[in-house]
């Protein structure tokens, strides 16, 4: 059986795309190194139009409007400018309502654009630009550590990263949250009161990694002002120790955190990277991968979860849990030694 | 007919789904269609593949492996058509389901008319409703061209005007749709479909149709109040079809495969049932419900005429937090026969909804995955009743007399007791008068569906060869007692001459026991003015009936099911509802 790789490393390649789905202005070259806060590209994201009526403006027929217009799609206006007119006893007018660009003109009417600020869409990241994707924005890549989540919030930022304690094996509380950790992205155990959630955005924190969170925080978390990833689920457990080692080993260092919310068919997952310094060119991780003897493997449902083991053995044939379900089952041995049986479908690789 | 009178031929449906590829195989067999095998392997139509003949490519050789027939060939694919010494397969269809719901804006003239209609046709496909737009949302042409553009739709839906009638209004709208469709880079404009008053099709045409992907069906509301939604949703499909195929990778190598016949899951679904409807008992209606791990598809047909609704994010995997969001935890937990936390169920359901191919460890988690099946079906029901025929049943709030009514999906399949499939229809779908609950064991509905357009043999013959699993005959009498009130009295006629009756009381649930097949008359004599669909209340008589995997299954519960407000007398109930069951399981 074929399964989904957690995408959970020390040291690996990593290469994202960051497009905006507009058209707009690509402002690096390839082969530029970017940080996190470099404008990849710009865009007017959601522009916006006025459909001026000419023709009611002069108070005169769509035909005799269109005679009357002064302006022609493509012109850029400042506001006050003359569209149409004069015409009349009183010399009529139509003004630029603001400044913008005449879009489209006929039928006694005109559709404007507004001037409006642009989108400037961030690396988020480290790295080097490897790709230029024309009008849309580029690709990165960089070396690094890789953390992938199973929910964000949607919220992306930059900072330190700051485990809360050396093994992220306990709740986070209140208490835990001082003024140390101000402008720090803090990783923790788990967080089950929503409390904690806005005491850190009281000191404020820049960032919260977590290895399992209530459900029940969902919506409180969606709402806070600072990313939030969940790297493992709903529940009160501990974080995955491979993601822990990861995230202590590299306390005080950089950590890109884009929490976007997960798109399973799209391939987005909410992840941390941190760029190291490497000598060596590890390969771009696999996607998927076939679960068999030997690999290393994540618990991704039931009391085991999260914990790491080895796969022993798949167990020939379907067999039968004591819920009655029928499904194959992997042998496993975990970090601590002690052996367990999983169904395969509760099972994600993990790669060192 | 027997398929030797017919040019036999071999055939492959593959189902592209949101979690599973299934492959089925249909060939002759002693002279009639039969289903063979099925081969499944995960969907690859999103990341990391992009390309769903992987998916369809791993499922095959699993079917190959099960069938000992070749039907791949490493240099030219799957093997179309059959060869003489029985490799490949004749003809290949698909179906898809996998991918983000399309996203529609509706536009129509009155919220209360034109667009309900459009809401309805939009409802037929896998698509999400991000934006409505009409004559009394009191937005200028410029909101509404920069709602458009913020939007940015797969598919705005036009409706409005019954046949000659209102003109201008509508052109008014159709203006800000055709500036912001323009306005748009080409390869973002949405598709457009036109199903309005018919006088202004050509104004239309002339507007719209070098903007955008314009298509155009007859009026979906040619006078007030009928609604004629069919072409519409013909047309609707087809825009399904090219948005599909412009957004997953591989679909046109598949298309080439089938030489065209590919159609949504939802769509030959609802044929599925529409043919059915056709070929059985013209006096009732066939009811489908599909529960997959994203979405829900409920069909309902009566004499050929079908309604078709299907329920983005509302299902059993990646679906599952949809169910929560769209109801509540007390509206699942009603339905559970043991006591869990908030925090157990909540989360539960949350880490299903991130983690949908993940199975159930305990009993807890498989009555947590069942009573979320029970209420999305209920939810579902809830809003597709409404539109079905009302002079056919119970009406109102409670589905007209089906027969029969078909379930499918992994979660009812799969299920590790037999009477659990059961549990789910009867509970979810509630169910009145005599009925027949069956389970699509092995996926076919959607495959027969588009198979029965072109080869209706095929469906009619594997449909008669026993393929779906008769999981009971279901008596729901109607009517208000008091519980323990005898409220009917029923004989059972074995075929070996005997006989025995049964006392019915309300609120009980109780089954007869008539093995699996076997054929027995039931006599029916309501009590109470109750009525068990027999020409009104308090009427008797006769019906013939086949024993399920459970018997026959007398819900005498009241319909619809109510619930008590203490959760703890609901969980009893529940758990003595589950003991009756389960002494059949």
């Amino acid at each position: 059986m074929i399964s989904k790789v957690k995408h959970i490393h020390a040291n690996t390649s990593i290469k994202r795309e960051r497009v905006l789905p507009v058209a707009g202005h690509v402002l690096v070259r390839r082969m530029q190194k970017v940080s996190p806060a470099d404008v990849i590209v710009v865009a007017p994201l959601v522009p916006q139009f006025i459909l001026l009526d000419i023709a009611q403006g002069l108070n005169v027929n769509p035909a005799r409007a269109d005679e009357l217009l002064q302006r022609a799609a493509g012109e850029d206006l400042v506001q006050g400018d003359v569209i149409a007119g004069p015409v009349g006893m009183f010399q009529r007018v139509v003004r630029a309502p603001q400044a913008g660009v005449v879009k489209m003109a006929g039928e006694g009417k005109v559709l404007f654009e507004i001037s409006s600020p642009e989108y400037e869409l961030q690396a988020g990241m480290e790295g080097t630009i490897t790709n230029i994707i024309p009008e849309r924005g580029a690709i990165i890549e960089t070396k690094g550590s890789l953390i992938q989540g199973v929910w964000g919030n949607g919220k992306i930022t930059y900072g330190v990263v700051q485990p809360t304690s050396n093994e992220m094996l306990q709740e986070l509380v209140v208490e835990q949250l001082n003024i140390g950790f101000r402008g720090a992205i803090i990783s923790a155990g788990f967080c089950r009161q929503p409390e904690v959630l806005e005491a850190a955005g009281i000191v404020p924190i820049k960032g919260l990694i977590l290895g399992s969170m209530s459900s029940s925080l969902i919506p409180l978390a969606r709402k806070m002002d600072y990313p939030i990833m969940v790297i493992d689920g709903f529940r009160e457990t501990p974080m995955n120790k491979a993601a822990e080692a990861i995230l202590i080993q590299n306390k005080d260092k950089n950590i890109a955190l884009n929490a976007q919310e997960l798109d399973t068919f799209k391939g987005n997952f909410p992840e941390g990277i941190i760029s190291q310094s490497s000598t060596t060119e590890p390969d771009l991780p696999s996607e998927a991968e076939t679960l068999k003897a030997g690999k290393k493997v994540i618990i991704i449902n039931g009391p085991e979860s999260p914990q790491i083991g080895k796969i022993d053995k798949i167990i020939s044939g379907k067999q039968v849990l004591s819920n009655g379900i029928e499904t194959r089952l992997a042998e496993i041995t975990l970090a601590n030694e002690k052996s367990t049986t999983i169904p395969l479908t509760n099972l994600e690789i993990l790669k060192d | 007919m027997d398929t030797t009178t017919v040019a036999a031929k071999s055939v492959i449906a593959v189902d592209i789904g949101s979690t599973i590829t299934r492959s089925l195989f249909f060939d002759v067999v002693s002279g009639k269609y039969r289903f063979v095998a099925f081969g499944s392997a995960p969907t690859t139509a999103g990341a990391p593949n992009f390309d769903v003949t992987e998916g369809i490519w791993r499922s095959l050789e699993e079917l190959q492996y099960i069938t000992g027939r070749a039907l791949l060939s490493e240099k030219d694919g799957v093997i179309i058509p059959s060869t003489p010494d029985n490799q490949g397969v004749d003809i290949m269809v698909a179906t898809m389901s996998a991918g983000e719901p399309i996203s529609v804006v509706t536009v129509g003239l009155l919220n209360t008319v034109s667009l309900q209609n459009a809401r309805h046709l939009a409802h037929t496909t896998y698509a999400n409703i991000v934006a409505e737009i009409s004559l009394n949302d009191h937005r200028t042409s410029s909101d509404r061209i920069n709602l458009l553009i913020r939007k940015r739709p797969d598919l705005i839906i036009i409706t409005g005007g019954t046949n000659n009638g209102a003109s201008n209004s509508l052109l008014s709208i159709l203006e800000s749709i055709g500036l912001s469709s323009y306005m748009l880079d080409e390869s973002q404009r949405p598709h457009i479909l036109y199903t309005g008053n018919e006088q202004l099709q050509d104004e239309v045409k002339a507007g719209l149709s070098k903007i955008s992907k314009l298509r155009i069906a007859a009026n979906i509301q040619p006078v007030l109040g009928e609604e004629n939604i069919h072409p519409a949703q013909t047309e609707i499909n087809e825009v399904y079809k090219d948005i599909r195929k412009k957004q997953a990778g591989g679909l046109r190598e598949v298309i080439s495969w089938t030489e065209g016949t590919f159609t949504s899951t939802a769509s030959a679904f609802g044929r599925v049932i529409r043919f059915l409807s056709e070929k059985y008992e013209p006096g009732k209606g066939v009811l489908g419900v599909d529960i997959g791990s994203d979405a829900t598809i409920m069909a309902a047909a009566f004499n050929g005429e079908e309604t078709l609704r299907v329920f983005p994010g509302l299902g059993v995997g990646s679906g599952s937090a949809g169910v929560l969001e769209k109801n509540s935890l007390e509206l699942i937990k009603r339905w559970m026969p043991i006591e869990l936390s908030d925090k157990e169920v909540r989360d539960y359901i949350y880490n299903k909804s991130i983690y949908p191919s993940s199975l159930p460890l305990d009993s807890d988690q498989v009555e947590i995955e069942l009573a979320l099946a029970k209420q999305a079906i209920r939810y579902a029901a809830e809003l597709i009743i409404p539109g079905l025929p009302k002079q056919l049943g119970a009406g109102g709030t409670l589905l007209p007399y089906m027969e029969p009514i078909i379930g499918s999906g992994r979660i009812l399949t799969l299920a590790p007791k037999r009477y659990q499939p059961l549990s789910v229809l009867l509970d979810g779908l509630q169910p009145s008068g005599v009925t027949t609950l069956a389970l699509d064991q092995n996926g076919l509905l959607p495959g027969l569906g588009i198979v029965s357009e072109t080869n209706p043999l095929l469906t009619v013959q594997v449909i008669e060869s026993s393929t779906f699993l008769n999981l009971g005959t279901i008596i729901a009498p109607l009517g208000v007692a008091r519980p323990g009130t005898t409220i009917l009295r029923i004989q059972v006629n074995r075929e070996n001459g005997r006989s025995f009756t049964r006392e019915i009381k309300y609120g009980s649930l109780s089954i007869l026991p008539v093995e699996l097949g076997e054929k027995v008359s039931l006599h029916l004599r309501p009590l109470n003015r109750f009525d068990v669909g027999m020409g009104g209340p308090g009427k008797s008589g006769k019906v013939n009936a086949v024993g399920g995997v459970l018997g026959i299954v007398i819900d005498a519960r009241g319909r619809p099911l109510q619930f008590s407000p203490d959760l703890e007398k609901n969980i009893k109930r529940n758990e003595q509802w589950r003991k009756t069951f389960s002494k059949y399981e």
